[in-house]
């Protein structure tokens, strides 16, 4: 399930990315200016999310927690269409420059969610970890899964997925996937002490 | 080994240029990756043209007779000018969107000398290009804003009698240029009168030309087709009245637009392409937005019309 769950974030990154520049080009176009805010904010994002997740991970992991991780994620993203328009107007009519506006506007619509895809990263990777001697092959396997979620989320998106969908809808049911998810996760309460039943008292989930 | 390194050698001094894979009566004059493309200005000696392109065998985004640079290349370019026809009276105010080689706002300004033109055109090198192998002039009534023409559309105060939509490459066509949104932004742009042109290439009939149609249809409720017959070019006029302008009218006033402004182009043959859009609607085809606009794909895939 934990893996799982990683191959879905990276995808739903990526799928993310994808879109967000259909969501940015009406109002900045879609130069490199554009696609280099883009990147650099998720990468952003991304990268405080491995910060704050490998020090949550730290303070008595749950999968209950990592729950609310994906939750909130999941929320912005159904909520998106309400908030992505006026924000995206809005600084449009600002008007900050070619650099700036993009800039600025992929800040308000992506940085915050791609924290939280980010803070799972690490997070099962502390969940996931029961052993010290296999700790290597465990987080290897993560990464490699959430990439490899990343490479599908980016292809399916971009060379498939906006065919059959608007960008809008498209981004609502990611976030309808991240709920799902997070709820199911919710209620299993996986953890290393319940895979490997009382293999060691240091992971408890009591909160 | 030695043998295949001979081979490579021999080859090399056989043909010389076999590393631009363009024809050989073809000289490369200019290369540059700009912030936005490949751009490559390409002379064809034997054929007396220069052209620009953003790979060096695609189609070119535009193109002059080196000898006659006063002349339009291309039919798409003359095909546009039909637009001027739809017009009730003289245009004052123009806008191109996409510069490329400046032919068609140079050809316009030659013809329509006091007319104030603007045109956006997203690349910064694209300007210096125009100017040092194309002839063209900025001038007190011709200026190049360097834009997106998008952005430069929602950002305009002005109001135009004629916009010219030029902005799509071959291999690439910036979806939000394509959208239902973007040409209602185009039409408040416009005139009571005004009329828009826009260059549409499908050199086989897919999708993005049946969405591109239906989208049109929804901004300006009736627009006109003119089919090219060199090229898979097609043009497509709409008029920010939307009311339907008779044939034979359209046709008269080519013909006294040819003859008044001296236009070395067969105007009147032009406009006697004239359909209405009507012929070309295929009802399944989906409208274009800024939420849902896959143009990139749909140019690859046939179209599903009879």
């Amino acid at each position: 399930m934990i893996k799982f769950v990683v191959f879905i974030c990276g995808a739903v990154v990526m799928s993310f990315e994808i879109l967000g520049s259909r969501v940015l080009a009406p109002n900045f176009g879609s130069s490199v200016f554009v696609w280099g805010s883009l990147i650099s904010v998720f990468l952003a994002g991304l990268s405080t999310g491995y910060y704050l997740g490998g020090r949550l991970a730290d303070r008595t992991p749950s999968s209950r927690k990592l729950s609310l991780m994906i939750f909130m994620p999941g929320i912005l993203f159904i909520a998106f269409p309400l908030y992505s328009a006026p924000i995206a107007d809005w600084i449009f009519m600002k008007d900050l420059g070619v650099r700036t506006s993009p800039l600025l506007a992929s800040v308000a619509l992506f940085l915050v969610p791609s924290v939280f895809l980010g803070i799972v990263s690490p997070y099962t990777a502390k969940l996931m970890i029961c052993s010290l001697h296999t700790s290597g092959k465990t987080i290897g396997t993560l990464y490699a899964l959430s990439t490899f979620g990343s490479i599908v989320g980016t292809v399916a998106t971009s060379f498939y997925l906006i065919t059959v969908a608007g960008t809008n809808a498209l981004i609502m049911a990611q976030g309808v996937l991240l709920i799902v998810l997070a709820v199911t996760l919710y209620f299993m309460n996986l953890s290393c002490s319940t895979v490997q039943a009382g293999s060691n008292g240091m992971m408890n989930d009591t909160r | 080994m030695v043998k295949i390194c001979y081979l490579l050698v021999f080859y090399c001094v056989l043909f010389p240029s076999s590393g631009f894979a363009s024809g050989s009566s073809e000289k490369l004059l200019f290369e540059k990756n700009s912030l936005y493309q490949y751009i490559a200005v390409i002379e064809d000696t034997v054929k007396k043209e220069r052209y620009v392109r953003n790979q060096k065998k695609e189609y070119a985004q535009g193109g002059i007779y080196v000898n006659a640079p006063e002349k339009l290349l291309y039919e798409f370019t003359q095909m546009g000018f039909v637009a001027l026809a739809f017009m009730e009276r003289d245009p004052q105010d123009a806008l191109f969107v996409g510069l490329g080689a400046g032919a068609m706002p140079r050809y316009f300004s030659s013809h329509y000398p006091k007319a104030n033109i603007d045109i956006a055109e997203i690349d910064p090198d694209m300007p210096a290009v125009a100017r040092k192998y194309f002839h063209f002039r900025e001038t007190d009534r011709m200026k190049v804003h360097v834009d997106d023409g998008r952005l430069f559309v929602k950002r305009a105060r002005k109001k135009y009698d004629l916009i010219v939509l030029d902005a799509y490459q071959n291999d690439y066509i910036p979806f939000h240029l394509t959208t239902l949104e973007f040409l209602k932004e185009v039409k408040s742009r416009l005139k009571e009168e005004g009329v828009v042109v826009s260059n549409i290439t499908s050199t086989f009939r897919n999708k993005f030309f049946d969405s591109m149609v239906m989208t049109y249809k929804k901004a300006f409720s009736n627009f006109y087709i003119l089919k090219g017959k060199k090229s898979g070019n097609f043009i497509f006029i709409a008029t920010a009245g939307g009311k339907i302008k008779d044939k034979s009218n359209v046709e008269a006033k080519a013909r006294k637009i040819q003859s008044d402004r001296k236009m070395d182009i067969d105007l009147e043959d032009f406009a006697a392409r004239y359909e209405t859009a009507d012929s070309y609607e295929w009802d399944r085809a989906k409208i274009l937005t800024d939420d849902f606009a896959p143009v990139n794909l749909y140019q690859h895939q046939k179209s599903g019309a009879q």
